[in-house]
């Protein structure tokens, strides 16, 4: 045996094609109207836009972090010079390509902080800042100044690095230069270190500051764990629904599905992990700052939403991955990346919601306002991908392990 | 080999273990055992030097229970950590911790956890050996020479004669259309070999006898007395190489490792020269208590704001908030009715209301009978401020109509 025998791709459809088009045109369609829709229905109540801000918010981060997800797919396939992934490789990439759109998708959230709406971020009004300790104390971090220059960095970031995948892997198509993988090897560990402080820092600017006086340092891997959840659900149904449409059909098989499915189920066990760790220290130590974000959650309708977002996370779709029939089988495997991805909602608006004009808001939020944004952003998320994989080919054509995903069989 | 030697070796007509064949690539090896499969036998085997992708279907090979049986054990293990922790914790020995109720599911989680993975993870190394039949000291195709290229470049299957299909020429010539680079025969020679050496029976047979001494050791030392010092299996835990108090010494003359201070030496902050505000009594006397406050302390509104705060965090957790002695200590120290304890006094005690300021200062320093003195962590000047606001609270159980201010007298009921 001298190394493997280059194999060459099956003949196949490797174009979204038309296909890609008409996503982006319904994506966009969908996409406008819904926030528009949404924008118009907050603008109309009479709370300085702070349910639509909020609804917002809660949408715009459940793409970000599937984007981000998709990010950190990418990187480490190239961190691991991973072989089995690289016929799914480029619908992360697709996925990741969205990272500059949502940059742009982010602007009404810091265009309104930035000029003077506090219904966001609290932090934001001096008066509310002079009442509290521990917010002046917070200030040097916690300020709008800093906060923009941050944001500004996230994104930045965010949209360099996954053109930088993109585009290199898609001049890899045409030259099929190892050179190329090679490059992306070198900056895939500075980007996944990136990546790791960004997306850390990101949560705690985006998220965790919703509740300022409130503080958990594990919020980053937190959302960590949800970006992965979320991407890999999206990446299982992507695929499915390629193939379903006759595309990429002999390079992903049962064997591609079962690790994506493997890493799904791992990821989901991650997110109960650091999501009752986060939960055991804060309720063992029970310091009031840190405790009050529980108890809030744990009174009223919320005690039930809490409880739905712990089963509906952690028990059900982890009894349900855990066997290895269920992952092999597309079926089953299609559902829970579906609820997973539903879950991934829950679990953000467990965060965001609670917080929707002060504390003392009676039930949950949750309303057609909250539906348009989710399903706007969602809109447009898939119309950039539309875009994105319409112009290349949708498995990389001369990926140096390309013969590895084909060949690739679990034991 | 001479009969003498190894009688049984040679006696009678060495049975066939099996039929084994080479193949020279891993494509070859799945071809053959696509064809071994086809042809029905069940005791046979595929040896490689690596996992072979595939060579699960090519050998008909149906999937393993062990999933299963670790399944169950992680449920086990789950289960008997809860158990484990709620027995102790919850009924064993109940002790509260960090204020959560017995019963904290919480608190139980991690240990769950921990020996739900350790079960798991046992009970997968443990049942990859039963199922796979080992340890397997010795097998017939070990006295192969050609079989220790299994372990380098070479791949065989080995077809058993226990096989109810199994017949010398059917499955040799099977064998041979799957085009082995070589084929042989192997006896069945595990009646002189597979039993284990004698010193090795023996060696354990004492092993196992010995491994009961310490349980035993342990079990008398359980159930006799004796003068002998305690058993030190690390004395240097028990005796560390350093100083404690009320020990003695070598090293200094005295032969005290307390050191006093040197002669003449005063202590940062208190040299306590004022008896009225250092001690609460009159100059010179020992227990003439002033009664009215030192001069250099003034009594304001944020004294009594902060007499109050200190009063809340050093006395109030026996005493009380309102001072009658009901505080969280003292409660719960009722509920467990141990029978040892003093409550604490009531500071509305009638005999307590007469008594001067300067008592009071001389029993937050220095306790009084059950109750510890608390100068090593309350100031002097807090002290007084404590005692203001005690004076303070004691009065507030005393008043009358009249301490309301006449003009809003109309407010009340
Ligand atoms: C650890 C519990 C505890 C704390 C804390 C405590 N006390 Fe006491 N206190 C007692 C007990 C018990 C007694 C009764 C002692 C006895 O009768 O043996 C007592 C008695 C007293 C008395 C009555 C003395 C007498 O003449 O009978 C006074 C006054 C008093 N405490 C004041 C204070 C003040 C002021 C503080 C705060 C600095 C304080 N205590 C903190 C337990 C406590």
């Amino acid at each position: 045996m001298n190394g493997p025998t280059l194999v060459e791709l099956p003949k196949d459809n490797y174009s979204f094609g038309a296909a890609g088009k008409r996503l982006t045109t319904i994506g966009a369609v969908v996409g406008v109207l819904a926030l528009s829709g949404a924008a118009a229905m907050g603008a109309a109540a009479d709370d300085h836009l702070g349910r639509f801000l909020h609804a917002y918010l809660l949408a715009f981060y459940y793409v970000l972090t599937v984007a981000l997800g998709c990010l950190f797919f990418v990187g480490i396939q190239y961190l691991f010079r991973a072989g089995w992934s690289v016929t799914v490789r480029r619908l992360a990439e697709l996925g990741a390509g969205t990272l500059p759109a949502l940059a742009i998708l982010a602007l009404p959230i810091i265009v309104a902080t930035a000029m003077g709406n506090h219904t966001l971020y609290t932090w934001t009004d001096h008066e509310v800042v002079k009442q509290s300790h521990l917010l002046e104390h917070k200030a040097p971090y916690l300020n709008l100044n800093f906060f923009l220059v941050r944001c500004v960095a996230y994104f930045g970031i965010w949209a360099l690095l996954s053109w930088f995948f993109l585009s290199r892997s898609t001049k890899q198509d045409a030259s099929g230069d190892p050179k190329l993988t090679r490059s992306m090897e070198i900056v895939s560990g500075p980007a996944t270190i990136l990546f790791a402080l960004t997306l850390t820092f990101a949560s705690i600017d985006l998220i965790m500051s919703l509740a300022p006086t409130w503080f958990s340092t594990m919020i980053g891997v937190y959302f960590f764990a949800g970006a992965a959840t979320s991407s890999l659900s999206f990446l299982i149904l992507f695929a499915m629904a390629l193939q379903k449409s006759g595309r990429m059909v002999n390079v992903l098989n049962t064997e591609h599905y079962h690790d994506l499915g493997k890493l799904l189920f791992g990821f989901t066990f991650f997110w109960s992990y650091v999501c009752f760790s986060q939960f055991m220290l804060i309720w063992y130590a029970n310091i009031p700052e840190e405790t009050e974000f529980y108890l809030h959650r744990f009174q009223g309708p919320w005690l039930a939403f809490s409880w739905f977002l712990l089963l509906g996370h952690w028990a059900f779709p982890m009894a349900g991955l855990l066997s290895r029939h269920v992952k092999r089988n597309r079926k089953a495997l299609a559902f829970f990346a579906v609820w997973l991805l539903v879950m991934h909602y829950v679990d953000i608006a467990w965060y965001v919601l609670p917080t929707v004009g002060g504390h003392d808001a009676h039930g949950i939020p949750f309303g057609p306002m909250e539906v348009l944004c989710w399903v706007g952003m969602i809109g447009v998320f898939l119309a950039v991908v539309g875009f994105l994989g319409s112009r290349r080919s949708l498995v990389p054509l001369k990926d140096p392990r390309v013969t590895e995903a084909l060949q690739f069989e679990n034991i | 080999m001479a009969h003498s030697k190894v009688p049984e070796r040679t006696s009678g007509d060495t049975k066939v273990y099996s039929y084994l064949a080479e193949y020279p690539t891993p494509q070859a090896l799945i071809e053959a055992c696509k064809a071994v499969r086809d042809a029905g036998y069940k005791k046979w085997d595929a040896y490689s030097p690596f996992p072979v992708h595939g060579i699960d279907p090519a050998m008909g090979i149906r999937p393993t229970i062990l999933p299963w049986i670790v399944l169950g054990a992680g449920l086990t293990g789950m289960l008997l950590g809860l158990v484990m922790q709620i027995g102790l914790n919850a009924f064993d020995y109940p002790w509260i911790i960090s204020g959560k109720p017995l019963w904290s599911v919480p608190a139980f989680v991690p240990v769950a956890f921990e020996t739900t993975i350790l079960l798991s993870a046992l009970t997968t190394f443990g049942g990859c050996l039963v199922l796979n039949n080992l340890p397997d000291l010795y097998h017939p195709l070990f006295k192969k020479k050609r079989f220790a290229k299994a372990t380098d470049d070479k791949f065989f299957i080995s077809i058993e004669s226990d096989d109810k299909l199994f017949d010398e020429q059917k499955t040799k010539s099977l064998l041979e259309r799957t085009h082995p680079t070589a084929l042989e025969t192997v006896e069945d020679d595990r009646k002189v070999n597979s039993a284990l050496p004698r010193p090795i029976v023996y060696g354990l047979l004492i092993a196992t006898f010995l491994s009961f001494v310490p349980m035993a050791r342990i079990a008398q030392a359980r159930y006799t007395k004796t003068t002998d010092p305690r058993f030190n299996l690390v004395s240097n835990m028990d005796y560390q190489e350093k100083y404690k108090s009320q020990r003695g010494t070598s090293f200094f003359a005295d032969k005290r490792t307390m050191r006093p201070p040197i002669p003449g030496t005063v202590a940062q902050d208190t040299l306590a020269l004022d008896d009225r505000y250092s001690r609460g009594v009159e100059p010179g006397t020992n227990d003439k208590f002033i009664s009215d406050f030192p001069p250099q302390f003034s009594v304001n509104a944020g004294a009594m704001q902060r007499g109050r705060e200190r009063f809340e965090i050093y006395c109030a957790p026996c005493h009380g908030l309102a001072g009658y002695g009901d505080g969280m200590v003292a409660r719960r120290a009722e509920e467990l009715a141990e029978g040892t304890w003093v409550a604490p006094t009531s500071l509305h005690e009638p005999r307590l209301a007469n008594e001067p300021l300067g008592y009071f200062y001389n029993v937050i320093s220095n306790g009084v009978r059950n109750m510890p003195g608390y100068a090593s962590q309350v100031t002097e000047e807090d002290r007084w401020l404590i005692v203001l606001y005690l004076r303070a609270l004691q009065r507030s159980q005393a008043g009358s109509v009249d301490d309301v201010p006449a003009d809003q007298r109309g407010a009340l009921r």
